[in-house]
């Protein structure tokens, strides 16, 4: 199993398309700190000229926490997006290429190949957010400096420096698990349809229903409070005034869960399926 | 027998593309699967290397090495981004054979591809990518090795070189090795027996020298002065431009080359055409 994740890893620091995938993201993050750059004080100013007279705000509003919270609404959509393009490909390549079939000629297991699949689309995703992480950190702190946080969910939810910066990192280890969801569903995916173009197509379009899912009010039922769509935003839990910690401890062993159920699907159908 | 196929039966919805199909590989001996296309020659080699599993029937693999069979199916499939070296590399990894510098490059000489050439492998020719393929097939020292379409896409120089390659590997190593085509002329060069699948059944088996002499019709004998002997007013010939088909079976061949030979006529070559019809259709087995 070693030897395949290394294998693994391997041929994808050799593949153009997850560098493509890095500079991708990367881009994604210069751009919305470009905008804050330019855009950021009069939004914020539309958004807080009443409370300005009857409060104070310490430091610039438009600092380095805001633009670190909203690069982490990337993990809303393009991030998942682009890891799951990377993560299906890592196996539809080889469906198209036929190395597969040329793998598989060799003395692998296919549950341990499949698993290494897994495990290398879940280090990479970790590695991306980690890298989406610094760099955002580092450069909107750089720019912009600290001060406190002020975050617009339903109504406006304000955060001291040092309060802020924890939030931030517990935000991003929650989207992180659902980063990594995406990506085992991508391969999964991948396991399905075998072809290149309809597994992005597919992993894009499951990524869009869910996200649309997402903002649909399903009540207090089982749909509504445990489907894997209701759990892609825990993060943004972390960002309310009081913090539902069992909520989110819950949401996070779900999606867990759910990741698992997707690796199993995937090794099941792919142990079965003739290699054509 | 290292490799034994009983009864293989593969279907897809209705569609039947193997029908009881019974084969053994022994040690040292080249094997050719001949049929047109679609007569299910991938269908067993995938089935014989684990790839599909069979609807009817099962495969019998008589070896206690890690990796009992070694194989391609339609086209050497490497990672085209990384060099020969690197595949190598990543293949002996995958499946804990040794993967050393000197080992990896041993490999590659084995197979006449130079350890020099350090480009990804998407610059390499056809023939370069199907030697790159054996040499992964031939990691961890299987006993039997199993090519689909080998020659397919090949220029003469790289059908001659992947040939002697072949027999090198089964007369000096003694491995088993089930080869595939389509084209009669280059398995019968090289194969001690033939297995002949029409539409998903063996039709006809035996060893080489035997079916070709037996579904032989005529001779095309070439030569710069072929056409100017009166013996061909003696036989079945047709004249063509500078060789003559001759009709006679393979009994009668030797006794004209050798008239051709005693008036000093000179022979450049002297090829059997295979009655298709008889090939695929007399069962022999």
């Amino acid at each position: 199993m070693r030897a395949l994740i290394w294998s693994e890893l391997y041929k994808l620091v050799h593949q153009r398309m997850t560098y493509l995938a890095l500079a991708a993201i990367l881009i994604i993050e210069g751009v919305v700190i470009f905008s804050a750059y330019f855009q950021g004080n009069t939004i914020l100013d539309i958004l807080l000229d009443n409370l300005r007279d009857s409060f104070y705000f310490e430091g610039n509003l438009l600092n380095g926490h805001l633009l670190v919270y909203l690069i982490l609404n990337s993990l809303w959509f393009h991030l998942p997006l682009i890891l799951m393009i990377v993560s299906a490909g890592l196996l539809t390549t080889e469906y198209k290429d036929k190395t597969l079939q040329m793998v598989m000629l060799q003395p692998v297991n296919r549950t341990s190949f499949l698993l290494s699949k897994y495990v290398v689309a879940i280090i990479f995703s970790l590695g991306v957010v980690l890298v989406l992480m610094v760099s955002s950190m580092g450069v909107s702190y750089a720019v912009f400096g600290g001060g406190d946080l002020v975050v617009y969910l339903g109504s406006l939810n304000f955060f001291p420096h040092e309060e802020a910066f924890q939030r931030i990192l517990w935000a991003y280890g929650c989207g992180t698990l659902t980063v990594i969801f995406f990506s085992v569903v991508s391969v999964t995916i991948a396991v399905l349809v075998r072809e290149t173009t309809i597994a992005w197509i597919a992993s894009a379009f499951f990524l869009i229903v869910a996200n649309l899912l997402l903002k649909v009010d399903f009540g207090d039922g089982w749909f509504g409070k445990y489907s894997f769509v209701k759990l892609n935003d825990t993060w943004q839990q972390l960002f309310y005034q009081d913090i539902n910690w069992t909520q989110i401890h819950t949401n996070n062993a779900l999606i867990l869960g759910y990741t698992l159920l997707f690796m199993v699907i995937g090794v099941i159908v792919f142990k079965r399926r003739d290699l054509l | 027998m290292i490799l034994t196929g009983q009864s293989l039966t593969k279907t897809y919805g209705s569609l039947s593309a193997l029908t009881d199909v019974d084969i053994a590989c022994a040690a040292g001996t080249i094997y050719g699967l001949l049929g047109a296309n679609g007569a299910g020659k991938t269908t067993l080699f995938r089935i014989l290397l684990g790839l599909i599993k069979p609807n009817k029937g099962k495969v019998i693999i008589n070896s206690d090495r890690i990796k009992p069979l070694g194989g391609i199916i339609e086209k050497p499939a490497a990672y085209e981004y990384l060099s020969a070296q690197q595949n190598l590399r990543l293949f002996s990894k995958i499946q804990k054979a040794p993967a050393d510098k000197t080992t990896i490059e041993n490999k590659l000489k084995a197979v006449g591809l130079s350890p020099e050439r350090k480009d990804p492998v998407r610059n390499f020719s056809l023939g370069m990518k199907q030697r790159l393929g054996i040499a992964i097939a031939l990691l961890n020292d299987p006993e039997c090795l199993v090519l689909d379409e080998p020659f397919s896409g090949l220029d003469p120089i790289g059908i001659a070189s992947l040939r002697s390659l072949i027999q090198e590997l089964a007369t000096k190593q003694g491995l088993s090795v089930l080869v595939s085509s389509h084209i009669v002329d280059e398995l019968s060069k090289v194969c001690d027996e033939l297995i002949i699948l029409k539409e998903g059944q063996i039709v006809n088996r035996g060893a080489t020298q035997e079916i070709i002499s037996a579904c032989t019709e005529s001779y095309l004998i070439s030569g710069p002065e072929i056409t100017q002997t009166d013996l061909w007013e003696k036989v079945d010939a047709k004249m063509l431009r500078q060789s003559v088909q001759v009709f006679v079976g393979a009994e009668e061949i030797g006794e004209i080359i050798s008239v051709l030979a005693k008036k000093g006529i000179q022979i450049t070559s002297c090829t059997p055409e295979i009655s298709m019809s008889k090939l695929f259709d007399t069962d022999t087995k």
